[in-house]
């Protein structure tokens, strides 16, 4: 593997991005990045700006208002990127899907690609880290 | 002051942080995990009779079902599950149960791990030849019936049952007269 | 001429060393861990062997991702001066002494070069930010602006108390004259200016996280950040080996004693500041600036009062 795809590997940087959830998701997401996990044991840190960011973590039911907001904050992101759904909601809808719902998309998938879904209401830090795992492990194989 | 005495007690204390991704440590992996923790949802196939309840009480309409020529599916899109333990409560047969997974990650939700499945064969109607309860669902309302009703009647009501057992809920109702088990008759046989 | 080309290497990886022992001692007293020194045994196939060059990954990891050039940005100024700001920091390293070894350091008025070049690369920290349009740029470098100008009177002040009473204006006299009381006074002078100058603690709200988003650094991407990032290294590198030269008399020691000696005090510093990291909460701007009025002041005069004895 070349020195590049390793420190691909050794640094992911998260950017999160909340899209109108109910704010459990984003609460679990401090406590992975907490003392007790310590995500910077391998290099992963949270950053302020999406241009920094290799990571993209999406959570919340996707309200229709939050969509050009959402694809932009998307295209910030320079390549390669990896996005992460964390929690029941931006999977897929959770309690607030219907079909017919005139406010609300669920699952942002027709808007950008999601690599790795981590469903949860919400999903436990341990959880979270175990998929970002995953997200790095794909980011690795993007050229 | 206090806050350098803080820390100096915290820079010579064994960090908080747990090994999590590594299992070095196995019994040490995880944080806390409480006893009422609601993970993943398990359905027991064998138990399951195909009553729907789980898909009525489901609060985010993740549990769904379809009838498909001989099979009624009951399918859980993980994804869309709250874990909210709603069909757990509900369920009769005490079929489904949350189980304590809760790493779980889906990378394609498309992809046949995204569901929890069940495939239940169904009876055909032996009057219109429509595909319409399991077997399973047919017998389990059979001893429920039994249990819960007046010893009067019991002997009656099993006797009707049994005539009407292998036909759909509209040739039931079409052919109640015929086979003499239209409820009024014991109404008359009170009167 | 082999130690110009060796205290590249030196300087590179000491400047590593020191961001990462920043991360380890700050996540150390945070009661956690930071980044790991030994991987887990079982991870090691994914995760690699050891974090200790971290901030290295960092940079080859920004390296090679996709730059962004915003539109409304002034591109020349944009794309060079992170380039322009990484030279000036990089070309001031041949002109500190390290640890016993001259370098460049012993050419006339050499401190006056030193204290140019680093002003240099700070004020190209500043003004790329203000060509990229984004206003939260434009926040954060105000703050980065105002913040720079206190620091630089502390920073020029001391240099020059230095300068006056050993009365030499080539840095490595400087460093090799005898110890005395303006040492001290100046060393103190020139810590507090670096606190600011390297965004310790209480005086980060110029890339205030979250607060700012990004503060000046908010539009940059891919390669420039990571130049940006290297800047930053040869930086910490460059303050801390300026004053170790400068107010710690190592440097006439032989080479065998005073390597050791500059470790040992460098890994001094970077734990003494990393605590203040740790225990300080961020300053507004306001107060930082009436807190460096005050102590820069009180500073000045007794080091001003030092000289004249």
């Amino acid at each position: 593997m070349s020195l590049l795809k390793k420190s691909r590997i050794y640094s992911p940087w998260l950017y999160h991005l909340h899209c109108g959830g109910c704010n459990g998701c984003d609460i679990e997401i401090l406590a992975a990045l907490s003392p007790r996990f310590d995500v910077e044991r391998f290099g992963i840190q949270l950053v302020a700006s999406p241009r920094h960011a290799d990571i993209l973590l999406i959570t919340g039911p996707m309200p229709k208002q939050i969509l050009p907001m959402a694809k932009r904050v998307y295209e910030q992101v320079p390549d390669p990127k990896v996005v992460v759904a964390i929690g029941s909601c931006a999977c897929g809808g959770g309690i607030f899907y219907d079909p017919e719902n005139y406010a609300i998309l669920g699952t942002p998938d027709s808007l950008m690609p999601i690599d790795v879904y981590i469903p949860g209401c919400p999903p436990k830090p341990e959880a979270i880290i175990n998929g970002i795992v995953q997200g790095i492990l794909k980011l690795s194989k993007k050229s | 002051m206090s806050s350098e005495i803080k820390l100096i007690k915290y820079t010579i204390k064994k960090p908080m942080t747990l090994k999590y991704p590594s299992s070095l440590i196995p019994e040490k992996k995880y944080s806390q995990i409480p006893e009422v923790l609601r993970g993943l949802l398990q359905r027991d196939n064998e138990k399951c009779i195909g009553c729907k309840a789980c898909h009525y009480s489901c609060s985010g309409k993740a549990t769904t079902f379809q009838y498909k020529e001989n099979k009624l599916i009951i399918e859980t899109f993980t994804l869309r599950c709250a874990f909210c333990g709603y069909c757990q409560e509900i369920c009769p047969e005490e079929a489904i149960k949350l189980t304590k997974t809760f790493e779980i990650t889906i990378n394609n939700p498309n992809e046949r791990e995204a569901y929890i499945t069940t495939e239940l064969d169904l009876l055909k109607c032996k009057n219109c030849g429509k595909y319409f309860a399991t077997k399973k669902f047919i017998d389990r309302t059979y001893q429920r019936l039994i249990e819960k009703i007046d010893p009067i009647i019991k002997e009656s009501v099993m006797n009707d049952y049994k005539k009407i057992e292998e036909y759909c809920t509209d040739c039931r109702r079409m052919l109640s007269i015929k086979l003499n088990t239209h409820p009024k008759k014991y109404v008359w046989l009170e009167g | 001429m082999i130690e110009l080309i060796l205290i590249i290497f030196t300087s590179f990886f000491l400047g590593l060393f020191y961001s990462f022992l920043i991360r380890k001692f700050s996540a150390r007293l945070q009661w956690r861990i930071g980044p790991l020194v030994f991987m887990y045994k079982d991870l090691r196939s994914i995760m690699g062997i050891t974090r200790i060059i971290q901030p290295l990954y960092d940079i080859i990891k920004l390296f090679g991702k996709k730059t962004i050039i915003p539109e409304s940005s002034r591109k020349r100024l944009f794309i060079y001066s992170p380039y322009i700001s990484l030279i000036f920091a990089f070309i001031s390293i041949f002109f500190i002494p390290f640890s016993g070894i001259s370098l460049l350091s012993n050419v006339p008025y050499s401190l006056v070069i030193v204290s140019y070049l680093l002003i240099g690369s700070l004020l190209f920290m500043i003004i790329g930010p203000i060509a990229s349009g984004s206003p939260w740029a434009f926040i954060g470098v105000r703050r980065e602006a105002e913040l720079f100008l206190v620091t630089e009177f502390g920073f020029i002040i001391s240099l020059f108390s230095m300068a006056i009473s050993k009365n030499s204006l080539i840095l490595w006299e400087i460093s090799i004259s005898e110890f005395n009381l303006v040492n001290i006074t100046a060393g103190l002078l020139m810590f507090t200016s670096i606190l600011g100058k390297l965004h310790i603690k209480p005086f980060d709200m110029s890339e205030a996280e979250a607060e700012i988003v990004a503060g000046p650094y908010t539009e940059y991407s891919g390669k420039l950040l990571g130049i940006y990032y290297l800047t930053k290294i040869f930086l910490i590198y460059d303050f801390i080996a300026l004053f170790i030269s400068i107010f710690i008399p190592i440097n006439t020691l032989p080479i065998y004693l005073s390597i050791p000696l500059f470790l040992i005090i460098s890994i001094l510093i970077i734990f003494i500041l990393s605590i203040i990291h740790v225990l300080n909460p961020r300053y507004r701007i306001k107060n930082a600036l009436i807190w460096y009025i005050k102590i820069i002041s009180i500073l000045c005069l007794i080091n001003i009062i030092t000289m004249v004895m």
